[in-house]
């Protein structure tokens, strides 16, 4: 009988475990985490989109450098991370049961960490065991880890940061969002998020569910429908789409097993059924510990600062902190994840139906519901201003915890202040040197640079753009409105990519003059909307 | 818990409806209306459904259809989903060959001249 000694071990490679193997490695703790992918990072490397927070939370940096950056310092700190490595028990006297290879092996530690993450949930309409039928994770999994294109023409059931943000992603692999479909009467999602995908022209169907997907073999079409308050169908409402693919995008569960399994106490709340944990993810037997998304689902970045707490408490229980250290360290961080849980999406507002920002402004209605805000509606946030120069508009109108846009001008034309909640202000007679920076920056590609030319008779409006092929200088096209609709004739005027910008190009068009304050996506003249 | 046989008088006997062929479980395939009519049988916990009807045993273990299980059961009972307990978690988490379950190196070797190699 062959039993390891492990000093901690972290179950999940993904933003929590190395995070708090991270922290825990450097106090002087050795930590082995294993992961049953053939990959490590768990979801960060399918995140190509830039992420929100403040710089501190590695803000408007791309999901999967972050995950390149911890693995680096992981690896820098001596932390061990075994692959292919499936936990497959965790017992009493902090024992786990480990399939590697062929064999199964057991490790003993002084504490553990549960850092498995969620997995997907699953509706069962009719159809949906058709192949073509995917978790919106499977298909970012294929986009974005093996390059490999999930269908042709896909539908989205969910309208949660997941269901919007995968759309955005199956988009820019090439594919055709022919709707988006959430049986919630409100979109669940980040408005920015919402509003990236509308003005590509994607529908979005609220209070609609699916009915039944189409197909023998495989998926050939789906059917959606109207539901009433009590979630029943109403006759009448049908409405058919020619599809290859249907995402389903309707939340996640944390993996909760192993923790279940060693007899951690459990509790059924709003974020799902998860262990009754503290702040820094004890459970209720000493020594085991859980944090990110098995913990209560939230952000990568939450379970980026979650991981850190946790590794921390490891390294105090383990007697390599002592209680000074940990509380200070502990209160750094209580304050830095506490800046990500505020706003309108924080965890305390799940479920809440909000009608106003907490500057008083009555929120858009059109962005609840169909994803995009009514060109007057925009007037009436701070972020929009009316000016003939060039200058920032900020299609920014919902409490989130973000504010990269503050610090990319350097000319004090943006202003969020101290609360990172706040909405965006395009500053009052600031001066902008159209620079793009603030553009390039937000991760809800919300931000457009504006001026007019009434001499002329045009206008040019600057948009974030992470299509490929990239537009060409001289070209025409249409300016699309916020719903995708095409508004008007439009000319590129100037592309701009730079390291800076991180991979967002910047695409300068030229529109007729009344089409400034409308025109907010491109499309070329010669393809399909 | 609640008392079973007043349980089954209070929902009152199986009704079917018109999508019960619809799948649950698709590892095991089991259905809707099978799930369903087990409650009327009897069968009021996950635990019992999964040794009666086998729906969450397949290779997924529950991860797809434990949470629709348990929601349809719930509805079916008429108590809260949050009053369902959900499946008892056992080792192995994930399937796992048989011949490599067999190489347990935590398991004491059999003595010499056992069935085992």
């Amino acid at each position: 009988m062959k039993i390891e000694r492990k000093e901690f071990i972290v179950v999940g490679a993904g933003p929590a475990g190395l995070s708090a193997a991270i922290e825990a490695a450097r106090s002087g703790v050795s930590v082995t985490v294993f992961d049953e992918n053939a990959r490590p990072g768990g979801q960060l490397f399918k995140q190509i989109h830039k992420f929100f927070g403040s710089k501190e939370h590695m803000a408007k940096i791309r999901g999967f450098r972050i995950g390149e950056e911890l693995l680096r310092e992981a690896e820098e700190k001596g932390v061990e991370v075994v692959l292919n490595a499936t936990v497959i028990g965790l017992y009493r006297e902090k024992e786990i049961q480990v399939q590697i290879g062929t064999e199964v092996h057991h490790y003993k530690a002084d504490a553990i960490l549960i850092a498995t993450g969620a997995s997907e949930n699953m509706v069962n309409f009719r159809g949906w065991t058709l192949p073509g039928v995917i978790g919106a994770g499977a298909a970012q999994t294929m986009m974005n880890l093996y390059h490999v294109k999930p269908g042709n023409r896909i539908l989205m059931l969910g309208s949660g940061n997941v269901g919007l943000v995968v759309s955005y992603q199956l988009m820019q692999a090439g594919c055709e969002v022919v709707a988006l479909v959430d049986a919630a009467p409100r979109i669940g999602g980040y408005g920015v998020h919402a509003s990236k995908v509308a003005r590509c022209g994607v529908p979005f169907y609220l209070s609609h569910t699916i009915k039944e997907a189409e197909g023998t073999d495989c998926v050939r079409g789906v059917t959606i429908a109207q539901i009433d308050a009590k979630y029943q169908f109403i006759p009448g409402t049908e409405k058919h789409f020619d599809v290859d693919t249907i995402c389903v995008a309707v939340g996640l569960s944390p993996m909760t097993q192993l923790l279940k399994m060693d007899g951690v106490e459990m509790a059924d709340t709003r974020g799902g059924y998860i262990p009754a944990c503290d702040e820094t993810g004890a459970t209720s037997i000493p020594g085991i510990f859980a944090a990110g998304d098995v913990a209560g689902i939230e952000e990568a970045s939450s379970a980026m600062i979650e991981g850190r707490m946790s590794g921390e408490a490891v390294a105090a229980y383990l007697g390599y902190a002592s209680a000074d250290e940990k509380a200070l360290r502990e209160k750094e961080l209580e304050e830095s994840l506490g800046a990500l849980r505020q706003g309108m999406f924080a965890p305390k507002n799940r479920g809440k139906k909000l009608e106003k920002t907490d500057e008083g402004i009555e929120l858009s209605e059109m962005l609840l519901e169909k994803g995009y805000i009514g060109d007057d509606e925009i007037k009436r946030f701070p972020g929009y201003r009316a000016e003939i120069k060039v200058h920032p508009v900020l299609e920014c109108t919902q409490n989130i915890p973000c504010n990269p846009c503050q610090t990319a001008c350097r000319k004090d034309c943006i202003s969020i202040g101290d609360n990172i909640t706040s909405l965006p202000i395009s500053v009052k007679d600031s001066t902008c040197i159209d620079c793009g920076m603030c553009v390039a920056s937000c991760s809800g590609q919300a931000i457009f640079l504006v001026s007019e030319n009434p001499e002329k008779g045009t206008g040019e409006v600057t948009i974030p753009y992470e299509f490929l092929p990239l537009p060409e200088v001289g070209e025409k096209g249409y300016g699309l409105s916020r719903s995708g609709q095409r508004i008007c004739d439009a000319t590129v005027r100037r592309v701009r990519t730079s390291k800076a910008y991180d991979g967002t190009a910047l695409v300068t068009i030229e529109v007729p003059i009344g089409y400034t304050d409308r025109a907010r996506f491109y499309r070329k003249a010669d393809e399909a909307q | 818990m609640f008392d079973i046989q007043e349980k089954l008088k209070e929902i009152g006997p199986y009704v079917p409806e018109s999508d019960d062929d619809l799948l649950v479980c698709r590892c095991e395939e089991v259905t809707k209306g099978e799930i369903r009519r087990a409650v009327h049988e009897g069968i009021t916990t996950i635990e019992e459904m999964r040794r009666f009807l086998r729906c969450g045993m397949g290779l997924c273990q529950g991860q797809t259809c434990g949470m629709l299980t348990r929601r349809l059961v719930a509805r079916e009972l008429r108590v809260p989903q949050s009053e369902m307990d959900v499946a008892t978690s056992r080792a192995p988490m994930r399937p796992v060959a048989m011949e490599t379950g067999g190489r347990d190196l935590g398991v004491e070797k059999p003595a010499a001249g056992g069935d085992a190699e």
